[in-house]
Formats: C-alpha cells, structure tokens, sequence
C-alpha cells in the first residue's frame, strides 16, 4: 500500500484488515515515507495533481510499489477513501475526505494504467467510505472478495477487525497524550499542539519542522491525538458548556457550521482545545502549499487560539523543498517566545478554568 | 491548394524573426530567419521589404500570416492573421512526420510539450506550456553559463552521457544558480556542472509538462537549447530510454534513431502557418503592404507606449509635496560620538548579516550614539574585530555595559565575542520595531540580498516569509540595475520620482524581470521611467511574489517598512501605495534607523537580559583585537552523518585553554578552539564516531523526556503486526 495521503490516518484499519484477510505480515508491502528522492525517481511526469504536494506524491509511492521492488508485488491497494472515521463523528455535518484524496488516486491510476503500462491489473483502488462502517463494509466485501480470493463475510470480518484496530491505536495514542498532559500538569511545564493534517506527520510532507522544538525540550501533542477523556473535556470547556455555546467538550458548530471535511474539522476542534487547556503554551499550525481545505480555516484557527493568549506560529505552504535556513529562523523564533512567555501564559490560561483540575486530581489520587 | 500565387508566414520569437513564403502549391520559395534585438518590427517591416523587392511578394494579391509569441502587436497593424505558434508547430510536425507523437519544444523563454495521438483517422493534440518561470528554458541554461563563465560554443559542445550528476534545483534559475555556486565552491569539475544541468532541464520538463503521459516514441526535440546543446539532447535520450524500458514500450528500433532534432526546425512554426490555412478552405488574410507598420514604428509607437504605460510614481504634484512632507527621514541622526565621551557605558548590539555587519552603540537609556557598518568579508569573526575596532576608536573604548547579537553570525560568534545575548533576527526586529512602534502588526523589511516579512500578534512573531534565494524585490536587484544604467544608488530616487509616466514590467521571476527591462527601453522608454516602473513593481514582488501574502486583511494595519532599501523613498511611494491598495486604512510607517533596525533590537534585548549591577560578558576590545582564527572548507570538513553531507566550515579560533582536536582530520592544537558552521543539524557539530552515538543517544534519551505523539504515531502506526494478538 502507498503510504500517502488518508492512510496516515487509516493506517491501523487497513493494517488490520489485511492481517485479518490473513496476508503474512512480510508480504504487505508500504511504501516508504515520502521523500523528494521518491518522487524523482519513480513519479517521472506521472503528475497527479498540480498544486497539492502531498495528492502529487501519491505517484512517487505508487511508483515505488511498481517499479521498485526486487519481486513484482501481486496487488497493489490505493483506496479512494471517500469519507473518514473520525471521534467527532456525529456532531458535525460529515466527515468527508478531501476531494483531492480521491481525485489524486484517479488521476495517478490513469497515468499509470493508460498506456498499457506495468500497473494493469495489480493496482486495486476501491471507494470507500470508511466515515460509514455499514456502507465500507458492503463496498470493502464487492471489491476485495475476488481479488484476495476470499468470501464476502470474510471481507467484513476484516473490516471489522480493522476498525477495531484503528480504534485500539488511535485510543492508545491518546492515552499517551494524556500521559504528557498530565505529566505537564504535575510538573507546570509547557507542551506544543501541533495542528495540521495527517499527513504531516510523513517527514517527506512535514519536514520533521517540529523535531527541534522537542530536542529543546517541548513535549508535542498532535490534534489527531488530543485526548477526549470525558473529566478532562468537561473542565476545559467548562465555561463554554455552562455558557451555553455548546453542547457538549466536542461540539464545534459555534465556530465552524460548515463541518463537513473531517481533517478540517478536527484541526478546528484541535485549535479550541489548544487554546483551552493551559499546558499547551503555543500551538505550531502546519500547512501545505495552497491546500484548499486549509484555506478558510486559517483566520479562524490563528483568532481562537491568540485571544486565549496561546502563542501561535504557522509554517504554511509547505512543499517538496525544505527551506532549511527560513525554518530554522522560525524555530528559533518559537523557542525564543516559548522560553520568553510560556510561564506567564500558562498561569493565565489556568486561572480562566475552575480550581478543581482532574490532571492533577488524578494524580492526588494515584499518589 | 492555395488561393494565393504566394503564402508568407512570418514568427516573430522573443529572440528570432523567421519567415517562409511559399506558392501556392505549398513548395517553399524562400525562408531566413534572423536575431531581431528586441526590436521585433523593425525586422519584421525589414523582412517584407526584402521579401517584395525580392520575391515579388504583392499586396492586394499574396497572403500572410503570422505567429509567435511578438506577433500579437504587429498582426494588426499588417491586417494579418495570428495562428498560435503550438497549433502552427503541431500542424507542421503532423504533416512531416506523422509518425510522431511526442514533441518537446524548449525555448528561450518558454517550454512545451506537445502529444499527438492518431486513432484511425481521428487525431488529437494535447499541449502544455510553461512560460511563467523561467526553470527548465533556455535563459535558465544560459545564465548559468554565463555564471561559470562558458561561452555559447563551448556549452554546445559540453556533454552529458557518462559524466557523475550533481543535485541542482530545477524549479528556478535562482535556485539552481545558488546550487552551481556550491558545486563550483567545493571543486565539481564545469562539465560535470553542465552535465547536472541538462539533467535538470529534462527533469522539469518531464516533471511538470508531461502530466502523467508517457512521451512516446518517435520525439521530436525542437527550440533552440534542443538544437544546439548536444548534453541536452543526450540527457533526453538517457531519460526516454530508461523511461520506455521501464514503461515497457515496443521500440521499433533503437532508441536513439526515434528521438529526432530536425534541422529546419527554426522553421516549424511558420511553415505550420500555412499548413493550418491549407488544411483549411485555402483562404488566408491578403497582404495589405507595409505602410501602416511603417508609419507605427515612425510615429504610432511612441503614441502607444504612453497609453499602455501606466501614470509615475505620483499623479499630482500636491500629492508628492504631501508624501515627501510625511516621509521624508525625520530620525534624529545619532549623536557625533567623541573619543572619550562622557557615557560612562555603551550597549551594544550587532546584527551580523549575509552581505553587511552592523552595529550600534546606545546609551543605557536607550539613546542611539553610533553607528557603524561594514561589508561583510564573508567571515563574522573578521567582520566582528573590524566593527570593534571602529567602535573602540570613535568611542575611546568605553566601557560595555551589555552586547547583543543577531543575523546569521550570531551562534558563531556568541561566545568569541563574549555576548550577552544571542537573538534571532526575527526578535531582533520585533524588538526594534516594537520600541518604536509599539502597536506594529507587520514589519517588512527589505534588504540587500533578502526580504523578510513578520507578522506580529500580542507582541510576538507569529509568522514570518525569508525570501534569500529569489533576487526578486530585493533591493540589490534595484541597485544593479541602476549601476548598469550608471545610476548612484542615492539617486535612484529623484530620478524616478522625475518620471511623469511608466512601463509596467512584470512581476516575478528576476530572470525575465531583467530582459523585461531590456525589452522595455528598446521599446523607448527612458531611463528614470524604467528606475520608477522598478519601484512600482517591487512591492508587488515583495508582498505576492516573494512573501507569499494574499490576505492584506489579516495582516493587520500598522506596518513598519525598514531595511537599507526603504531608505529610498521612491520605493517607499510605492509601497505606501501599494499597501493602501489593499488595506485603505492602514498607517505605514518608516522606521527612524532602517538599515540598524536588527542592530537596535539586539541591544535592546541584551540591555534587558544584563540586570542591574551585573556585568557584561564582553572580552574586550584588546581581546577581539587579538582575536587570530583560520577556516577550513574542504572534503576534510563535510560532514558524513547523513546522505545530506553538508559541506561544512571549520573555524578554528585561538583562544585561552582553547581543547584543540588532535584527532581530527583537520588537526587543530591545544589553545585553540573550533566552532563548526554551514552545519543543518546537530549532528554536523561533530567530528568523532563516538561523539555521535552519543548525540544519537540524548536524542532518543529526549523521545522519552519530550516526547512527540506525531513521531510515536509515527514509527508504531505502520507495524505489520496486529496491535493486541
């Protein structure tokens, strides 16, 4: 599989279903992280997408599973995933995917396939909505049953499992934010919210921007992982709730109606927890070069965290070129504020929420 | 058959005229190309007269057609007709080789690719074209060997095949030159430069005109760079080789014998001309003779060009007397500093730049003494006892109360100086700004070699643009050109202020920003309309090109402009103008010390970081004097951690119980100390094995103190195991 684009946060579901499906782990086969060295070498010309890095890598990966292996690869599974999973699922208006997600692997299939080229008949790209466990189910059965040889039951069998397993990661990648958070609460020291897509998380898309921030010493919690432990969503958004703006710790239609794009709305969320919760003394906003979906959340991001006195810093337009003297200027900014100012944010950020604390209430009870 | 006794086709290039007259059984009569200087109608007005004396070319009887990319402006005047040069190339490759079905047309300031594809009778044509950058054209190519120094005949000779490849950036000539450079710098012989380069070329037309489609065989190369560079042509063999055997395409041949360079090619678009109306119902636009041409480069010209050009840099003169009255520089000069002067202390801060280092000395109240600038020899350590010399010499070496440093030399300096305070530059200007401005929301700061934008919130950077790869809105781009017009650099103001009308140039790319000019002043615009249509478009370079910045309105509305070029304020008008453009009511400011904004800011800081009755860091004038150093740049230094490979610097400074390294490759001795510089990552700061386990250790060592969830989701989520089996 192509380690671009929705499987960076799939990844456990398709893990899980080709496990299940019963593929020996040494024959699943993923792409490596992106990297420009990829896309030179197996992408050649076979541009996806013109403007977003990110959908055009897909072609480097897909290259890579084709061209790039010492034995032929007997399928190759690029899924057209039209809708996510997402934990603020059934608060918003949808979870859709972006629609270059699927577009990317259209025009990448094409390219590879028009010209009687080496991916016919190996390259599997499905539509999937996995936002719909009911639908991916009976979509997943009809186009995976007769290429993996397998019955249909067993194909949702799979499905299954491979919920389970997304679940399981993505519940154990919150306990470990939790950790930290509760860690930064005992200690009252500062931790950095990272707030971006997925797929910033390839050190080819990403540009490993934050390593430096945490060689000096800032924990990173990223907002597909904040945690959403129940005590400790109802204390941050405790004035919200009593105020009346929202429903419930996970609610976000007071600031963003038009919820459809999950990326986008977790990303939303993830700004409202971050300018919330105090131990998170600045929050980095990544960005790829001229992604759409993006593009209207901006503003909105960088006015909810400032006016909770965050300190709040973007590194947009990313794209296949490292710009390693400007970045190092920027994170070198950010350490200087964050150093500067975390104390006295933190302090303030804390008195605006009501004394009783369960980070630190928990911690009062273990010791 | 045509309908004409005789069929002209004139293109008119960005560099070339050619034309081709044919009868009307399509036999060619004649052709001829030439250079037309940027005076394209001159050439063309000169090519029908020969052509009419010659080759009895008739009006009212004989046809003519045009295309290029300079034909739009002369068709009119002719009563001719524009066939757009890719369908009159496409429609001449068709009809003389039809068994081609890829071609790829490089010129100089353009690139295309064209497939055409046969099913049945049916046909098709797909174009791509890319004339925005100039990555990938001939200009790219030849700027580069320009650089290095080749002349036209030796570049056509250079090769490609067999020769080792170096990574150059395809997306930009700027980019790429900087790379040359590099290699040039640590000792990669020029062909293998060139090879590299060709290599890049073919790269980015693959990469960004082909679209996923596989050029097939048999391919035409056309254009100039195709024609005469032959490692050109062989790094397109080496590239479709590979890509066909890797694609699996049936060759029907060798592989060489299917990529053609015709030689007439220079002709293709003309001939394509009248192969489109033959196609056709015959019938082309009749000749109407060249008097009308003639009469608008005697006369209408000029006439056009005002009414093209937009109005100067001002409309009234109230309107200028009011800005000048605003904006001309109001910041007290700093005080005469005398030997011996009675500040009983200085603070001092630095800002150690790309080209220039600055410092300045303010009292402990935050009065401006002095200041002192120096070009930058390339070494911060030299620069640094060169600024304190002069220091100690106009203040009488007074006594340092705090140091603060800034800019790219900082790090290297902090503790050979003996700094109180290292900042980075953008809390340098901040800082400054913010002291004299405290309600700033952006800072803009145009330099010599760099533009920075900063966008302030609550008193911090939030976001900040580095332009330092593209000389685009850069402010030594406006000073070569005045150099080349033979224009002081203090002059280039009243000069375009005197324009009362301008040429837009275009904004972007610096590379064509610089033929653009070219273009313009052949077209007979004078020297100050050039100098203010070059202000004009700065900020629009600035702000869009470089900076990136589209919404004006979440930028804020105060905006303080520093940086040397801001102290033009013909450039000021403009981005003053500018600015309101976009956000009517924002308040622009100047900052009183443009060029020392960074200087001020490290000064302020260090004064705050030195408490009260603490005591500054600082060696000591007697100590930076002594200051001895000596760097390396060699295959010794670079660094071997990483595929990266940093060519690393080593500078190796005497100082007392310096550690030295004597088992280093480049051996240094007890009493000197080394600082490793041109490193990206702390790996680079090493030199032993050991030393890197070490690092490699405390990083690891820090994913557990600090961990980071995106790295952990990272490195556990793609497992080939099922998490709880």
């Amino acid at each position: 599989m192509p380690k671009a684009l929705s499987l960076w946060s799939t990844h456990r579901f398709w893990l899980g279903l080709l496990l299940e499906l019963g593929v020996k782990p040494r024959n699943i086969v993923l792409s490596s992280d992106t990297s420009e060295a990829q896309f030179r070498k197996y992408a050649k010309g076979r541009v996806a997408v013109e403007t977003c890095y990110p959908a055009k890598c897909l072609s480097g990966h897909v290259g890579q599973l084709l061209l790039g292996q010492r034995r032929p690869l007997d399928l190759i599974l690029c899924p057209m995933v039209y809708s996510l999973p997402s934990f603020i699922a059934g608060r918003v208006q949808d979870t859709l995917s972006c629609s270059r997600d699927m577009g990317a692997v259209e025009s990448m299939k094409s390219s590879f396939l028009d010209e009687g080229g080496s991916g016919n008949g190996r390259l599997l790209t499905p539509l999937v909505s996995l936002g719909e466990p009911a639908i991916a189910e009976r979509q997943l059965a009809e186009s995976l049953a007769e290429p993996f040889g397998v019955r249909r039951r067993d194909v949702v069998r799979a499905v299954r499992a491979g919920y389970r397993e997304l679940r399981e990661f993505d519940s154990e990648m919150r306990d470990r934010s939790m950790e930290i958070l509760s860690c930064c609460a005992r200690q009252g020291s500062p931790c950095i919210g990272v707030l971006g897509r997925p797929y910033h998380m390839d050190p080819g898309i990403g540009h490993r921007i934050v390593d430096t921030l945490q060689r000096q010493g800032y924990p990173l919690l990223w907002n597909q992982y904040f945690p959403k432990d129940e005590a400790l969503l109802r204390w941050l958004f405790a004035p919200d709730l009593k105020a009346g703006f929202v429903s419930d710790p996970l609610d976000i239609s007071d600031v963003w109606p038009a919820s459809f794009s999950s990326n986008t709305n977790e990303i939303v969320w993830g700004a409202k927890f971050a300018a919330r919760c105090p131990w998170i003394s600045c929050v980095v906003r990544l960005s790829s070069y001229e992604c759409g979906m993006d593009q209207p959340t901006h503003t909105p991001v960088q006015r909810m965290v400032e006016a909770s006195g965050t300190l709040f810093f973007k590194f947009g337009d990313l794209d296949a070129t490292k710009p390693s003297g400007s970045i190092a200027i920027r994170t070198e900014t950010v350490l200087h504020y964050l150093a500067e100012r975390s104390e006295s944010i933190l302090s303030q950020k804390r008195a605006r929420l009501p004394p009783q604390c369960p980070l630190t209430q928990i911690q009062a009870e273990v010791g | 058959m045509s309908a004409h006794t005789l069929t002209c086709a004139v293109d008119v290039g960005s560099t070339t005229c050619k034309y081709v007259l044919c009868d009307n059984l399509g036999v060619r009569v004649t052709q001829a190309y030439e250079r037309h200087y940027t005076r394209q109608a001159e050439k063309v007005l000169e090519f029908l007269r020969v052509l009419e004396h010659d080759f009895n070319l008739t009006p009212g009887r004989d046809a003519l057609l045009m295309t290029g990319s300079g034909a739009g402006s002369i068709a009119p005047l002719l009563k001719s007709r524009v066939i757009q040069e890719v369908v009159a190339v496409a429609a001449a490759v068709e009809a003389m080789h039809p068994d081609v079905r890829f071609v790829s047309e490089i010129g100089g300031e353009d690139m295309k690719t064209l497939f055409l594809t046969r099913t049945g009778s049916a046909r098709s044509r797909q174009v791509y074209m890319q004339n925005a950058c100039s990555g990938g054209t001939g200009t790219f190519i030849e700027k580069i060997a320009a650089k290095l120094k080749l002349s036209a005949e030796a570049l056509s000779r250079m090769r490609y095949l067999g020769l080792p490849l170096h990574r150059i950036s395809s997306k930009c000539g700027i980019f790429a030159e900087a790379d040359a450079n590099t290699l040039l710098k640590t000792g990669v012989p020029i062909d293998e430069i060139i090879a590299s380069l060709f290599e890049a070329v073919v790269l980015q037309n693959l990469s960004t005109l082909t679209r996923g489609k596989t050029p097939m065989p048999s391919v035409l190369l056309l254009g100039g760079p195709n024609q005469f560079f032959q490692g050109l042509r062989e790094a397109w063999l080496h590239h479709l080789r590979t890509m066909w055997k890797e694609r699996g395409v049936s060759l029907d041949g060798e592989a060489k014998d299917l990529i053609r360079i015709p030689e007439e090619a220079l002709y293709y678009a003309a001939m394509g001309c009248i192969q489109t109306v033959s196609e056709g119902d015959g019938r082309a636009p009749v000749y109407r003779g060249t008097t009308e041409l003639a009469r608008w480069i005697a006369e209408g010209r000029e006439l056009r060009k005002r009414e093209q050009g937009g109005t100067a840099l001002w409309r009234t003169a109230e309107e200028l007397a009011s800005f000048e009255h605003r904006y001309t520089r109001t910041a007290p000069a700093p005080a005469a500093p005398r030997a011996g002067c009675s500040h009983a202390a200085l603070v001092i801060g630095c800002d150690f730049g790309s080209t220039t280092a600055k410092a300045v000395c303010m009292s402990p109240d935050g009065e401006l003494l002095d200041s002192v600038y120096a070009l930058s020899h390339g070494n911060p350590i030299e620069d640094a006892r060169a600024l304190f010399a002069t220091i100690r010499e106009r203040t009488g070496a007074a006594p340092v109360r705090a140091l603060g440093l800034t800019g790219y030399g900082k790090n290297l300096l902090d503790s050979v100086i003996g700094a109180d305070l290292a900042i980075v530059e953008t809390v340098a200007h901040a800082t400054a700004g913010l002291h004299f401005f405290p309600d700033t929301d952006c800072i803009c700061d145009v330099g010599g070699t760099d533009v920075k934008i900063m966008l302030l919130r609550n008193g911090a950077v939030y976001d900040f643009r580095l332009n330092s790869q593209c000389s685009s809105g850069n402010g030594a781009f406006l000073q070569g050109v005045a150099e080349r017009f033979g224009i002081a650099l203090d002059d280039i103001a009243a000069r375009a202020f005197a324009a009362r009308s301008m040429p837009r140039l275009a904004m972007g790319c610096g590379v064509f920003l610089q033929s653009d000019i070219v273009n313009q002043q052949r077209k007979g615009w004078s020297v100050d309309e050039i100098l203010a249509a070059l202000c004009a478009v700065l900020p629009r370079n600035v702000w869009l090109y470089a900076g990136g910045i589209n919404n004006f309105a979440q930028v804020g509305r105060k905006y303080v402009l520093q940086g040397g070029t801001h102290r033009n304020l013909a450039v000021v008008k403009a981005q003053v103008d500018f600015i309101r453009s976009k956000v009517p009511e924002a308040e622009i400011v100047v900052h009183p010390y443009c060029g020392e904004a960074g200087a001020i800011g490290a000064a302020l800081a260090a004064k705050r970081s030195v408490g009260a009755g603490a005591k500054s860091r600082f060696r000591g004038y007697r100590a930076m004097e002594a200051l001895r150093f000596k760097s390396t740049t060699s295959a010794d230094t670079q660094c071997r951690w990483c595929e990266n490979q940093c060519q690393r610097t080593f500078v190796d400074v005497r100082v007392p119980g310096g550690p030295g390294r004597p088992r280093s490759k480049v051996p240094l001795q007890p009493g000197w100390d080394r600082i490793i510089v041109n490193n990206s990552c702390p790996k680079g700061l090493i030199e032993d094995p050991k030393e890197v386990k070490q690092v490699n250790e405390d990083i690891e060592c820090g994913n557990g103190a600090y961990p980071d969830v995106g790295k952990l989701a990272h490195e556990l989520a793609f497992r080939r195991q099922a998490a709880r089996r």
